[in-house]
């Protein structure tokens, strides 16, 4: 099995040019967890993830991990006000850049690998060609449930 | 031996000259140049392991870990805001705790990692306030490179020093201890000139002070009151350095390895949060200097001096304390601080022994530590601040800090320069 044959191919995208408005809209009305960014020439650009959204409004030493516990500390003025200013920001100013991405033909085993690497907090895995176009997404679930049916078709053949 | 002589000093020069670039990581500068001394045979490998001061890499890894430990129960930001919470919200108040909990923890700890702790608060704090960072960041800066003077395990200068002379805990505490509040307290008074008035909030924005729970900042108390006895039996182990016969680094790691089986804290986890780059910092250091000494340049520096002083030990120790103040405000004061000790080593016997040289170390310890004030490149633990504010959206510019603190700075060396002369020089 390949990242082809287990990827979905319906993505919803943002281009980068969109506002955070647009974003919230599309992350609100058709409940996806994260939205790829593309360019003009449907290149992937980055993602949208609820990880950089929290980033984006939370003050920078905590989003850094030096005050990693907050709870001795009172609601910061700027924490609710920055969530007002966000909407008017652009989606490639806030996206995550360092996204993961594999060719089609990369081997399931290898895109579970890279879902539970550690280092990457990747929710789900982008599927794209040579030309760093995107052809699908794959998220955690996509792999466990193609290798059930596997399992299970095997049983029973 | 002149082939020697001169590959000495431009490996030596070379290796400044790359730190002061500042492109290439610092550790990797230092272990080319001292393994550029063995390559060209300038020194033996055995000559090389012996030029290391294995009590400051011990003392500096075993502090490392306990400090690292210490820190994810939260004690030292309670400290920060059970003192922001004292000045009852009002902001220079705020701003005095804040710096004297820095100069404290500097004292004890290593200066980055107390404004690692300490910046993040004093943020959130004045945020809360709504009232700018930057006299609480400027002072705070001030502070860690101030309070790291009055100890041995304060600033790695005194590290070094204490080293190579045997002086210890007590010593630093008594030699150079005395002159940090008054130079604390010569820097707050024009800061308070130049800021006080932008610091008035409403009575509202202060009681936001109030409403933090210090308590919740304590995270693991089980794990505080084992921190808590080892770096009271290492600051005591410390205190009775004399009469224990125990070096400071074996007094650290002891306490470092008690902790680490005390805490059961992952050791994998541990070790990673030490900070090798400075260790192999040190060692590529240590071996350079060392070549210097082993073909007879340090010597002939040490000659030198003493010709341009004219052999009088107050003039010596006038221009070692303002001349390693600016080098310190503008290079590393580690690599200058590893060239000065067997400097005045080498002047020792015409000054009539060791004993005769103690002004001296104080004139350098008290120099640069606290010329690191001058600049923002001064000392790591500025940068660490500036870089800390920068992704906060408060830049510290280079030209607006040292307008501020280098006449600070000044000041602070001829308040120095002034307890030199009555205690030890006039």
């Amino acid at each position: 099995m390949t990242a082809a044959g287990i990827m979905t191919k319906e993505v919803l995208t943002i281009p980068g040019s969109g506002t955070m408005l647009d974003a919230f809209r599309l992350l609100k009305e058709k409940k996806v967890r994260q939205i790829p960014v593309l360019d003009g020439q449907n290149r992937v650009m980055g993602v949208i993830t609820p990880r950089a959204l929290m980033k984006a409004i939370l003050p920078k030493y905590v989003s850094d991990g030096l005050v990693a516990d907050v709870k001795f500390a009172p609601e910061l003025p700027d924490f609710i006000r920055n969530i007002d200013s966000l909407a008017l920001k652009k989606v490639v100013d806030l996206m995550e850049r360092d996204f993961v991405a594999v060719r089609p033909e990369t081997s399931t085993m290898e895109v579970a690998a890279l879902l539970v690497n550690p280092g990457k907090h990747a929710d789900s895995v982008l599927v794209v060609d040579d030309g760093n176009r995107l052809l699908g997404i794959i998220s955690p679930w996509d792999v466990f449930r193609r290798l059930w049916d596997y399992s299970e078709k095997k049983k029973k053949g | 031996m002149e082939f020697n002589f001169y590959i000495a000093i431009a490996i030596f020069t070379l290796v400044y000259a790359l730190l002061i670039w500042d492109k290439l990581n610092r550790a990797v500068v230092a272990l080319l140049g001292a393994t550029a001394l063995i390559v060209f045979g300038v020194i033996s490998q055995e000559a090389a392991i012996e030029g290391i001061d294995f009590n400051t890499i011990g003392l500096l890894i075993g502090m490392m870990i306990i400090v690292f430990i210490s820190q994810k129960t939260g004690m030292f930001q309670y400290m920060a805001i059970k003192g922001a919470k004292m000045s009852r919200g009002d902001p220079w108040r705020i701003l005095v705790s804040l710096s004297v909990v820095t100069a404290v923890l500097s004292a004890l700890l290593d200066n980055v990692t107390t404004v690692l702790l300490t910046v993040p608060i004093t943020l959130l704090i004045t945020e809360e306030l709504e009232v700018s960072p930057d006299p609480f960041l400027v002072s705070q800066i001030l502070m860690s490179n101030i309070g790291g003077t009055a100890t041995l395990i304060g600033d790695p200068p005194n590290i070094m020093i204490g080293s190579a002379t045997g002086l210890t805990f007590m010593d630093f505490v008594f030699g150079v201890g005395p002159v940090v509040p008054l130079v604390a307290v010569g820097t707050l008074i024009p800061l308070r000139l130049i800021y006080g008035k932008s610091f008035r909030v409403s009575d509202e924005r202060k009681k936001r002070i109030m409403e933090f729970r210090e308590a919740e900042a304590l995270t693991d108390r089980p794990l505080m009151m084992k921190c808590l006895a080892v770096l009271g039996m290492v600051i005591g182990g410390f205190m009775l350095q004399r009469h224990l016969h125990l070096e400071p680094a074996t007094t650290a790691l002891f306490g470092a390895a008690v902790l680490l089986m005390i805490s059961k804290e992952d050791l994998h986890g541990v070790m990673e949060k030490v900070e090798w780059t400075s260790i192999f910092f040190f060692i590529g250091l240590f071996i350079v200097v060392r070549g210097l000494i082993e073909v007879g340049f340090i010597r002939l520096m040490a000659d030198m001096m003493l010709e341009a002083t004219g052999g009088r030990l107050i003039t010596t120790g006038f221009v070692i304390l303002w001349g390693s103040a600016i080098a310190s405000s503008i290079v590393d004061n580690i690599p200058f601080v590893a060239t000065m000790i067997p400097l005045i080593n080498g002047m020792a016997p015409s000054f009539g022994g060791d004993a005769a040289v103690l002004p001296l170390w104080w004139s350098l310890s008290l120099g640069a530590c606290l010329g690191g004030n001058g600049t923002i490149i001064g000392a790591s633990a500025n940068v660490v601040v500036a870089g800390i504010a920068h992704r906060n959206g408060h830049g510290i510019g280079f030209v607006k800090f040292m307008l501020l603190a280098y006449p600070l700075m000044l000041f602070s060396i001829a308040i120095a320069t002034a307890y030199m002369y009555i205690r030890y020089l006039g």
